[in-house]
């Protein structure tokens, strides 16, 4: 391999670091449930992959590796805060804000119902199943990233999803009825 | 949650997210077709999904992020409909996640050919990028002459939704002229287009004028299951 190579793939895992700001944030959100702690996540772990891109040999596997990088961010944060989030303190950073117009909406209220229902499960389970529907990761890339077997991804997401079908099963068919009461 | 024995729940999740390999894909497919409680577990999973995806979709913006983006429509409000008017099950687009074709697994056509008495194949194309039209063509050819050369007699058929479906269009076809050519040449090949998404695309205003020749089936997903059922291997291009 030349040095014309071996300088692109790092050119090309920098780009795609880049590029997957916007994924890093919405999981890193869902992960805690607070913007400003997401943001803060989100710019060491980029700052993390971008000064490490050259250890990456493959610029495809860029995905699993940078949520593995926040992983890691998170855990190291929490490590020094000591303060697994609090049920009370997500609810609070979800409705602190007050109802602006959009809130008023019925699917912001839904939203909120949804990520409450995230916030409750296990920190484990809930990056599953945010790295699994938010961001399409394949089982493997969501272990390669959390640095657990397949295995366990598949319970977690299985637990992770039994406890999602209560809370939110009975939420989707009030929407459906709601919504056929005014097509009615 | 499902009576059908051997579905488990890791099976119904994988199902869903795309993970099953398209042997296992077309066991959960086909044990949809005649297990109701199945169908819903199924729809449950799928439903719970896209609110998740959707209650995501613009999260409030941090400190370093420019302004609040406005909340998008849920598109799980789709699957929520689906999950308690079951009878549009069939119009649902699973499609989306059915296995890619693994070139390690024995469903990689060119293997096919070589090494599988299989008789009876069919092909499942959903995307519409010219290039992987070529590609699903270029292997089905090869199957097609492999068969011929051993002197097997062999079936294959191609049935195209969503955005595959513009392989069976004419004048939208980027493949026209080759297909003809390859139905000239074998008898063996059926074309199939899905009913359903003719209909969605007319619905839009879109005329669709299929080349001759092409049957249509009531949906790819019934066409599919049907195959399964008469014992057709199921490969997806």
């Amino acid at each position: 391999m030349g040095i014309g190579s071996l300088f692109g793939r790092g050119a090309a895992v920098r780009r795609e670091v880049e590029h997957s700001r916007d994924a890093l944030y919405r999981v890193a959100y869902a992960w805690c449930h607070d913007a400003q702690r997401a943001d803060d996540l989100v710019h060491e772990a980029i700052e993390k992959a971008l000064r490490n891109a050259a250890q990456l040999r493959d610029a495809q596997r860029v995905r699993g590796w940078v949520f593995r990088i926040l992983a890691n961010c998170l855990r190291d944060q929490q490590r020094a805060r000591r303060d697994e989030i609090e049920l009370e303190e997500v609810e609070e950073q979800l409705f602190a804000a007050g109802p602006t117009p959009e809130e008023a909406h019925a699917s912001i209220e839904i939203a909120a119902r949804v990520r409450q229902a995230i916030a409750r499960l296990p920190l484990g389970q809930r990056q599953v199943v945010t790295l699994v529907d938010l961001e399409g990761c394949s089982y493997a890339e969501v272990g390669e990233a959390l640095e657990i077997p397949i295995g366990t991804v598949m319970s977690r997401l299985c637990r992770a999803r039994q406890a999602l079908r209560g809370h939110l099963t009975p939420l989707a068919a009030e929407q459906a009825e709601t919504k056929l009461r005014s097509v009615k | 949650m499902s009576e059908e024995p051997g579905i488990s729940e890791e099976m119904q999740n994988a199902f869903v997210d795309g993970e099953l390999d398209a042997a296992e894909w077309a066991r959960v497919a086909q044990a949809m077709g005649r297990d109701e409680q199945l169908r819903r577990s199924l729809c449950e999973v799928r439903t719970v999904k896209e609110m998740v995806q959707h209650a995501y979709a613009t999260p409030p913006a941090g400190a370093r992020r420019a302004g609040r983006g406005a909340f998008a429509a849920g598109g799980w409000a789709i699957a929520a409909s689906v999950l308690f008017a079951l009878g549009g099950w069939f119009s649902h687009a699973w499609w989306a996640k059915a296995p890619e074709l693994d070139p390690a697994s024995a469903y990689t056509l060119g293997r096919f050919a070589a090494s599988v008495d299989q008789n009876l194949v069919l092909v499942h194309i959903s995307n519409g990028e010219r290039e992987s039209l070529g590609r699903a063509l270029d292997e089905v050819e090869d199957l097609l002459r492999a068969a011929r050369d051993s002197g097997r007699a062999i079936r294959v058929e191609i049935v195209a939704n969503r955005q595959g479906i513009d392989l069976l269009r004419a004048g939208v076809s980027p493949h026209e002229a080759r297909l003809a050519a390859l139905r000239a040449s074998y008898a063996n090949l059926e074309l199939v287009a899905c009913g359903q998404t003719m209909q969605r695309l007319g619905e839009r205003g879109e005329r669709v004028n299929l080349l001759p020749g092409i049957e249509v089936a009531p949906s790819a997903l019934d066409e599919v299951v049907r195959r399964l059922q008469e014992g057709w291997v199921y490969v997806r291009a």
